[in-house]
């Protein structure tokens, strides 16, 4: 990956928020007060007019120009490294040896590839759904990996996405980023539903209240503001009360609380009904990078660059666990399980981590992902074949990557299931839905892009890895049009002006 | 999930010791949780019906439709139906998802206590001033009302004797000065238990509306009556100045076990102060039943009791005004309770200290020094690759992600995934405007009632006349926060 014009980059990279995680990247392995004191002075340093002026910048009559011949050059070149699809490419390189083992496991229903009197197994077990245990039948055997394919590349974004999230009911994808804007996606068409705009700088995270009638963004300019997906209008109320940018949100279950953690260290409680901060948590010494509420809303988690992990309980406001790795490496991103038993954080040494929290213990290292920089985000999903019940049940771990990628890790085994090539830069967010009964993972980068993957059934994997056949596949018809629809991209990018209304269809491309 | 990490020795708290919280909006006069205890509703002098949500201390929704004080407020099982009572003659029941009146049930007189069936929501009882107490079914819009019987049960003459007319008048007339003050459903709603004006205790038949049972507990007036969340403990507070706990039998048993004849009701304890003779104001039950809660009359304090030997274990020590209705969360150790004067909500509960070594995971906190045993090899250095690859390597658990533990099950089913009141942020919408405003840096000022208020759907005529009581007595206040 070329290093991009920097005007490219995402604004955070030259923000005082991202130079010193910057810093603290490099400075892994220096020595901890060397880490603090880069930070430290970055945080001094900086002024609050830059990331405005900056913000300001692109929507000045000169820079689109600039941005849009560099921004179609840089598609062209991208689209070139990337074909001829870049979908099929984690798929060829396993299932060109199991071709045709997966080809019979697909009328199981199963997508093992190991061995074949486990095949025999599975068709005995799909038969009956629930082994009966007297006999001791083996146990079915898993997935070894996943099959997710690009559905949708939503273009519209002008600078880099930071924060993708679908609907409480799948319906939507919010999605926002550096150019202070949100944008609300269908999820079953990839249409521009509505942009929502009014943040004054780079807007850091998201999160819909659990009704699914607002979207809260949590921005570079301190504030935490409220969209309604209905009426698309903001909230009158500005959520305003941190020293410094907003890193990143979650709703309590219930939506009346709203936790944030800021880079001015302190984790607030919002009381959502009167915008106004309820509690503040002593939290870190250390700029907040990650938040999670847990499933019953009791446990609040939280996570700083200090490289401490937080739990706090949400009724006393008070800190009842802190998880520490060793090294001590900045934590960017946090994720309670979705039974709450465990925290994923995310660290800049390259690893995600698994925490058991209540022994505070980590119980498995996730790693083959980039990870030095940026705050990556990722999530908890299921797979396997729904009718089949698995003890404990299949989960997955997925994580963006900064070079491009998103990885799938199985909890248990922690080997990766699959490795998502699409995205030209890093990925910043994942996220994971259900829609329709279709298993679905959003993602957003760099790179400007909101991309949907839908994860394809067995049937249909044996067409994508074979050579021969893949110039009648879908997928390369859609290879050879979608640099046109990236030009048009591009031109929409450059000639549109930046506070554009709802432009969808172009902007989509169906795969 | 936070209980597997909370100090055990706080979870065992069992009865709150501090005052944390003073919540305001209005003068309040009655309070009730919800069932799930996310919820508090209070009812005010003007009308208006507030309901805080606990977890925030805001306010969640505001229901206007009354124009006098609220008389008592009783909440649906599932937490989205609320039924309030007021001195304006009228039940209302509002539909909390999106605060509209689901039915107004006018009387003929003003209404002491009005209860929800604890199943269905359609069904209340209602005790009247100076009238019979009535069962309500509103299942459909026209209201059907079903008088109850004030009167005691009298023992049916036996067969072939003479009833003397005299001796009937008599009890007729004795009968007609009963009125019945308190009426409240038993666990299953199958029978409604009275308390009347001459200290007796009714026990009707939901069904057919007879009584089967009556006892004379006190000479007093029934004042208020509770019962326990097991449904067998009945707490009653009466103008003797004695709180008394009867233990009920199990109504549920019935035609089963047991006859009517056989019911017994038993006064467990009664809890009064000897020495002062003090009158109280409101009584409740803890979460569990194990304590008993008043607020006394002309006093501050809040008595608690517990049950097992009947002694006084915590007197809560309150702001300094009398304290009015008093309600225990249903299951935290926490009490509500209303300031008489300034219609403050307060609340008490356990504030725990923060434990330090939660904040240092190196740390631990013990008790008296320990010589610390290092290990074999505890600083023996190795690589640092070989140091992960081994961690990698260790981690060959089986992690359970995703299935839920199955703890919730000693919860009702219907009060765990209760109903959640909706998240207003548009004050347009919703009312949830405060009552105090900010003017200054830490100055502010309540907020006049009538500005700003629209009347709901009907009684515009009314909602003025309030809106204008209120003015008269709202306006000029000043508080600070």
């Amino acid at each position: 990956m070329p290093t991009p014009n920097p005007r490219r980059r995402d604004p955070r990279a030259q923000s005082p928020v991202e130079s010193s995680s910057d810093e603290l990247a490099a400075g892994s392995d220096h020595e901890e007060a060397e880490r603090r004191r880069a930070s430290w002075t970055m945080h001094k340093g900086f002024t609050p007019q830059r990331p405005y002026q900056q913000e300001r910048q692109f929507t000045g009559s000169e820079s689109p120009d600039e941005l849009a011949v560099d921004a179609d050059e840089y598609w062209r070149g991208s689209r070139r490294r990337r074909s001829p699809s870049p979908i099929k490419r984690p798929d060829s390189s396993h299932e060109g040896q199991s071709h045709d083992e997966s080809e019979v496991l697909a009328e199981d229903g199963m997508t093992n590839v190991d061995e074949t009197h486990d095949n025999a197994a599975d068709a005995m077990s799909d038969r009956s759904p629930t082994p009966v245990p007297p006999p001791s039948p083996p146990p079915p055997s898993k997935p070894d990996h996943l099959n997710y394919k690009e559905k949708f590349v939503l273009r519209g974004h002008l600078r880099g996405v930071s924060a993708v999230q679908f609907s409480p009911d799948c319906s939507m994808i919010a999605s926002a980023g550096a150019d202070a804007a949100i944008k609300v996606w269908s999820t079953a068409t990839g249409r521009l539903i509505y942009t929502f705009e009014g943040h004054l700088a780079g807007i850091s995270t998201l999160a819909w209240s659990p009704d699914g009638q607002w979207i809260a963004s949590g921005s570079d300019d301190k504030t935490i503001r409220f969209w309604n997906v209905n009426t698309l209008k903001p909230h009158t109320k500005n959520f305003v009360g941190h020293h410094n940018y907003v890193y990143q949100i979650a709703f309590t279950p219930k939506g009346n609380i709203l936790i944030s953690g800021s880079y001015d260290e302190a984790v607030f409680m919002w009381d959502v009904r009167r915008a106004r901060v309820m509690r503040s948590l002593p939290a870190h010494s250390d700029p907040v990078a990650g938040i999670d509420v847990v499933h019953d809303g009791t446990l609040i988690v939280s996570c700083a660059l200090d490289g401490l992990v937080r739990v706090w309980d949400t009724h006393s406001g008070q800190c009842l666990r802190t998880l520490v790795h060793e090294d001590n490496p900045p934590a960017t991103c946090v994720k309670f399980s979705p039974n709450g038993k465990y925290i994923l954080a995310w660290t800049l040494d390259g690893c995600v981590r698994l925490w058991n929290y209540v022994e505070s213990r980590v119980i498995k290292t996730f790693q083959g992902h980039v990870n030095k920089k940026y705050s990556l985000s990722g999530c908890f999903g299921l797979y396997g074949p729904p009718d089949v019940k698995y003890t404990p049940p299949l989960c997955f771990a997925v994580s963006g990557s900064e070079d491009g990628a998103i990885l799938f890790w199985d909890l248990v085994s922690k080997n990766t299931l699959q490795r998502l090539e699409g995205h030209t830069d890093v990925v910043l967010g994942v996220h994971t839905g259900k829609l329709d009964g279709k298993r679905l993972v959003v993602s957003c980068g760099l790179d400007k892009t909101v991309r949907v993957w839908e994860e394809a059934s067995e049937d249909e994997s044996p067409v994508a890895p074979g050579i021969a056949t893949s110039d009648a596949t879908p997928a390369e018809v859609n290879g050879q049009e979608t640099p046109a629809h990236d030009e048009d991209g591009d031109d929409a990018m450059a000639d549109a002006p930046p506070s554009g209304d709802a432009t969808p269809a172009e902007d989509v491309t169906m795969t | 999930m936070n209980l597997s990490l909370v100090d055990p020795f706080i979870l065992a708290q069992e009865y709150p010791d501090t005052l944390t919280e003073k919540l305001s909006s209005g003068h309040a006069t009655c309070l009730r949780f919800n069932h799930s205890g996310d919820y508090l509703a209070s009812g005010r002098v003007d009308g208006t019906v507030v309901i805080f949500d606990i977890e925030t201390n805001g306010v969640a929704r505001k229901l206007q439709g009354h124009t006098r004080q609220i008389q008592s407020l009783s909440w649906s099982r599932d937490g989205r139906y609320l039924l309030t009572s007021s001195q304006d003659w009228k039940c209302i029941l509002w539909d909390l998802e999106d605060g509209s009146r689901v039915r107004t049930v006018r009387f003929e007189a003003p209404i002491y206590i009005a209860e929800l069936h604890p199943f269905n929501h359609l069904l209340f009882v209602a005790s009247l001033f100076e009238d019979q107490p009535v069962l309500v079914d509103v299942s459909s819009p026209k209201p059907i009302k079903r008088i109850l019987p004030s009167a005691p049960l009298r023992p049916q003459p036996t067969n072939g004797e003479e009833v003397d007319p005299a001796v009937a008048a008599k009890q007729a007339a004795q009968d007609a000065k009963h009125s019945t003050c308190v009426t409240i459903f038993t666990a299953f709603g199958n029978h409604i238990i009275a308390g009347s004006s001459k200290g007796w205790i009714n026990i009707i038949e939901t069904e057919t509306c007879t009584t089967i049972h009556s006892m004379r507990l006190c000479n007093g007036v029934v004042i208020l009556m509770r019962l326990a969340s097991n449904g067998r403990d009945l707490l009653v507070n009466s103008s003797d100045r004695v709180i008394r706990t009867v233990l009920m039998p199990d109504l549920s048993q019935l035609g089963i076990d047991l006859e009517p004849s056989n019911i017994k009701l038993q006064v467990e304890h009664k809890f009064q102060d000897v020495v002062n003779r003090l009158s109280w104001n409101h009584v409740t039950f803890s979460s569990t039943g194990e304590f008993v809660t008043a607020t006394t009359f002309m006093n501050p304090d809040i008595y608690v009791w517990e049950r097992s030997h009947g002694s006084l274990v915590k007197i809560l020590e309150g702001p300094r005004e009398e304290l009015g209705v008093v309600e225990w969360h249903p299951s935290r150790p926490m009490v509500v309770a209303c300031g008489l004067e300034s219609g403050c909500v307060y609340t008490w509960s356990i504030v725990s200290p923060q434990k330090w070594s939660a904040l240092a995971p190196d740390f631990g906190e013990v008790e008296e020094n320990v010589e610390y045993m290092e290990r074999e090899d505890e600083f023996d250095v190795h690589p640092a690759e070989q140091v992960h690859q081994r961690r990698l390597d260790q981690e060959d658990e089986e992690p359970d992600a995703v299935t839920h533990d199955t703890l919730k099950s000693a919860t009702d089913p219907d009060v765990a995934d209760g109903f959640g009141v909706p998240v207003l942020l548009d004050i347009s919408d919703s009312e949830s405007g405060e009552d105090i405003v900010t003017v200054g840096p830490g100055t502010m000022r309540r907020r006049t009632p009538g500005g700003g208020r629209d009347a709901v759907n009907g009684d515009t005529e009314k909602d003025t006349r309030s809106a204008a009581n209120g003015v008269s007595r709202g306006s000029g206040r000043t508080r600070r926060r």
